[in-house]
């Protein structure tokens, strides 16, 4: 049978236990609103009983020290749809910016200034010798080039930002999987040790969570770490070790990113910001672009020919009214009025000035099929479509990864999140307990005092 | 089981969509319009493209019409100036065939059909906006003065005819060369007045008679060529209601593309705005909730 001293040393223990719990306790409430943090509870154990002359008694309570409640598997669900929503963030945001160049309100766009030219045309029909009408259409033709080049111009910068965003992405890529090689290899210490990863882990999962954010990532746990690779299976993270990417500028005049050791993995890479901008970039706007450039040199060549089938004022025969360059990817952004006076347009079907003969044809080749199988208003419209049903796809996409996204952070605050309840309840629990064992050390104190002063006449 | 004990995130998305939602309609009830941008409705924004080609076309269709409409009457008008002064000329001749006119007589007779002939030139060079109304497609001054010609006049103009668009597929003819109304070959108006004066010059009784005649049937062959214009008159009519009505239905169009119901736009504005103010409500009330509210402070 333990002594009083056995007591006191419980008492003491218990002091220690609840100090260390009111220490958890703290810490939560201090870093309820501190992003990647996750709550830590106190594990406490039995110690082992005392056995003393046959009888046995408990030998108080230590603590073992504090547990981050963490499920991985919720993390790494969360990490991947992070890594689609901003993928398709990254998307949306640019398509936002692309179709307002198609969008009709702008004014200058080439549904507008096609309309028009188209009307400048039927004006011209009815007042054919008018100089005013003639300067109408000349210039109305110099707006609808114009609104070519302004379109093809939004449509390059947009992808000249994709690029620029390639390279930030994959710099701020480097700078993260480095912090996380260093975190990784320090968790891995501590837990090979038998220790909670604690603050360490949720540092690194919260940089992990950065990183999904900017590519998509794909994360094995094993014996040192975790080892995280971009979805195609390059290595950025092993254990303590990082592999950093890096840019150069391709055959096509944009950056190509390359692996660790050199091969080109541009196309592999999808998810988070680099994705989507490497997507915007490489397909989505040369798809625009490439419509676009067609129906430029489509366009252009149809209403030449039908202005080579007439005479202008001057009784000549019609020269070309647009100049394309010759290469059809500089289409839309070179195309140009190529004449310089309104009597060079061929109005005239028989050489004399007075006849509207040919501006018939002039409108045709604004309502006849192009050599695509559509007419120019028409094949504007597919790609107007085409731009809005992308941007509508995009932030669609965005808001239903956001909405599963969401559901997912609230399950995973089901599980690592600080409730400030909960942990001002814990409070008042190791409050009492630590009043309690105090109370233990102080009545064993006095029962020592009483002990050590046993026959003394001044006791009682 | 325990539950996500952070309700601010879920109460800041309630808060953006309620957000979002009210400057949707917002913006719908302010601007009348469904869609603003291509991503509103792509398929709406794709037949905006050719419907807002289409209005612009009938804005300048119905213009034309009315160009082309005062262009055929100004014709039609002149033209029948033209039948009143050759009807005029018609019984001057008839009088001069009667032979009981003296040389003086007839001469003045004749003096009177040549200026109806030079009534009926001014009528022919007749120009509306610069252009000639009987010169072909030519901008010439279609009959000038020539005294090599037997009727004393030249033709300058050439044989083609303009067609005005006042529709997608549909032109209308809109003048008649003079070559053909005046100066024809087989039915020449002017060398029909020409030759009557002579007649009357020459004092020949069946002369007179023979030319008097070929006026009577220049006359005729007038109104067949008039008409050329009264059809083209009918056909302007019968488009320009079409277009009246086809500006009617592509606005119609184009509301049920891009337009909002005003109604619903306001009902839904009104919902958004209930929605909002309870999103808003409901994060007052819990937001400040916490158990330290309920504990009494240590003493």
């Amino acid at each position: 049978m333990g002594g009083l001293n056995t007591s006191l040393l419980i008492g003491m223990q218990a002091l220690d236990a609840s100090q260390g719990a009111l220490d958890a306790t703290s810490n939560n409430i201090a870093n309820a609103n501190t992003a990647g943090y996750t709550r830590e509870v106190p594990q406490f154990s039995e110690n082992e009983e005392n056995l003393s002359g046959g009888v046995v008694t408990g030998g108080g309570v230590t603590l073992d020290g504090l547990q981050s409640v963490r499920d991985e598997l919720l993390n790494l669900q969360i990490q991947q749809q992070t890594s689609l929503q901003s993928g398709a963030d990254t998307e949306s945001t640019s398509l936002q910016q692309i179709q307002s160049f198609f969008s009709a309100s702008s004014g200058n766009d080439i549904s507008t200034q096609l309309t028009a030219f188209s009307s400048s045309l039927a004006q011209l029909s009815a007042t054919p010798t008018s100089t005013s009408a003639q300067q109408s259409v000349l210039s109305s033709g110099q707006d609808l080039a114009n609104a070519f080049n302004s379109t093809a111009s939004g449509l390059a910068s947009a992808q000249s930002d994709a690029d620029g965003q390639v390279t930030q992405t994959v710099a701020q890529i480097n700078t993260l999987t480095q912090q996380i090689a260093q975190l990784n290899g320090q968790v891995s210490q501590l837990t090979s040790a038998g220790q909670d990863g604690g603050t360490t882990e949720d540092q690194r999962d919260e940089l992990v969570q950065q990183l999904s954010a900017l590519t998509g990532v794909s994360i094995t746990q094993s014996s040192d770490g975790e080892t995280i690779t971009t979805g195609n299976g390059t290595p950025l993270v092993v254990g303590s070790q990082s592999f950093s990417l890096q840019t150069t500028t391709g055959s096509n005049g944009f950056q190509q990113v390359l692996d660790s050791n050199g091969n080109n993995i541009t196309s592999s890479i999808q998810g988070g910001q680099l994705g989507g901008a490497i997507q915007v970039r490489d397909t989505t706007i040369p798809g625009f672009m490439s419509s676009l450039n067609t129906l430029a040199t489509q366009f252009a060549t149809s209403f030449n020919a039908a202005q080579a089938k007439g005479f202008d004022s001057n009784g000549n025969a019609g020269q070309a009214f647009f100049s394309v360059p010759a290469n059809s990817a500089n289409a839309a952004a070179g195309i140009s009025v190529a004449l310089t006076n309104p009597s060079q347009i061929a109005i005239s079907s028989d050489g004399s000035s007075g006849s509207n003969g040919n501006v018939a044809n002039l409108s045709a080749a604004l309502t006849n099929d192009l050599p695509s199988g559509d007419t120019p208003a028409n094949a504007y419209a597919n790609l107007v479509f085409q731009v809005g049903s992308a941007a509508s796809n995009a932030s669609t996409q965005s808001t239903a990864i956001g909405q599963n996204l969401q559901q997912l952070q609230t399950q995973q605050g089901s599980v690592s999140a600080v409730s400030v309840d909960e942990e001002t309840t814990n409070l008042l629990r190791y409050q009492t307990a630590y009043d309690a064992a105090a109370r233990i050390v102080n009545t064993i104190q006095q029962l020592n005092t009483v002990t050590l002063d046993l026959g003394s006449s001044e006791s009682f | 089981m325990r539950i996500d004990p952070n309700n601010v995130p879920q109460i800041l998305a309630d808060m953006q969509q309620s957000q979002v939602s009210l400057n949707t309609a917002l913006q719908q009830v302010s601007t009348g319009k469904r869609v603003t941008q291509p991503s509103d409705d792509p398929y709406a924004s794709a037949a905006m493209v050719q419907n807002t080609i289409e209005t612009g076309d009938v804005d300048q269709y119905t213009q034309n019409a009315s160009t082309v409409l005062s262009n055929i009457q100004s014709a039609d008008s002149a033209l029948s100036s033209v039948v009143s002064s050759l009807t005029q000329a018609v019984s001057l001749g008839t009088e001069g065939a009667n032979g009981a006119n003296s040389t003086a007589n007839l001469q003045a007779i004749a003096t009177q059909v040549q200026g109806l002939l030079t009534s009926v030139v001014g009528q022919a060079n007749t120009s509306v906006a610069g252009s000639y109304l009987f010169g072909g497609t030519s901008t010439a001054t279609p009959y000038t003065a020539d005294p090599s010609s037997p009727t004393g006049y030249t033709y300058n103009g050439n044989n083609d005819v303009n067609s005005v668009a006042i529709g997608d597929s549909t032109s209308v003819q809109v003048n008649l060369p003079g070559s053909q109304i005046f100066s024809n070959s087989s039915n020449n108006v002017l060398a029909s007045l020409s030759n009557l004066v002579t007649a009357l010059q020459s004092g020949n009784s069946t002369d007179i008679g023979n030319a008097t005649t070929a006026v009577s049937s220049a006359i005729s062959y007038i109104g067949q060529q008039r008409v050329v214009y009264g059809s083209a008159e009918s056909q302007v009519n019968a488009q320009e209601t079409f277009l009246q009505q086809d500006t009617v239905t592509l606005a119609s169009q184009q509301n049920n593309l891009i337009g909002v119901d005003e109604a619903t736009a306001a009902v839904n504005l009104s919902q958004a705005e209930t929605d909002n103010s309870a999103a808003l409500a409901a994060a007052a009330k819990v937001l400040p909730n916490s158990l330290l509210n309920f504990l009494s402070a240590p003493s």
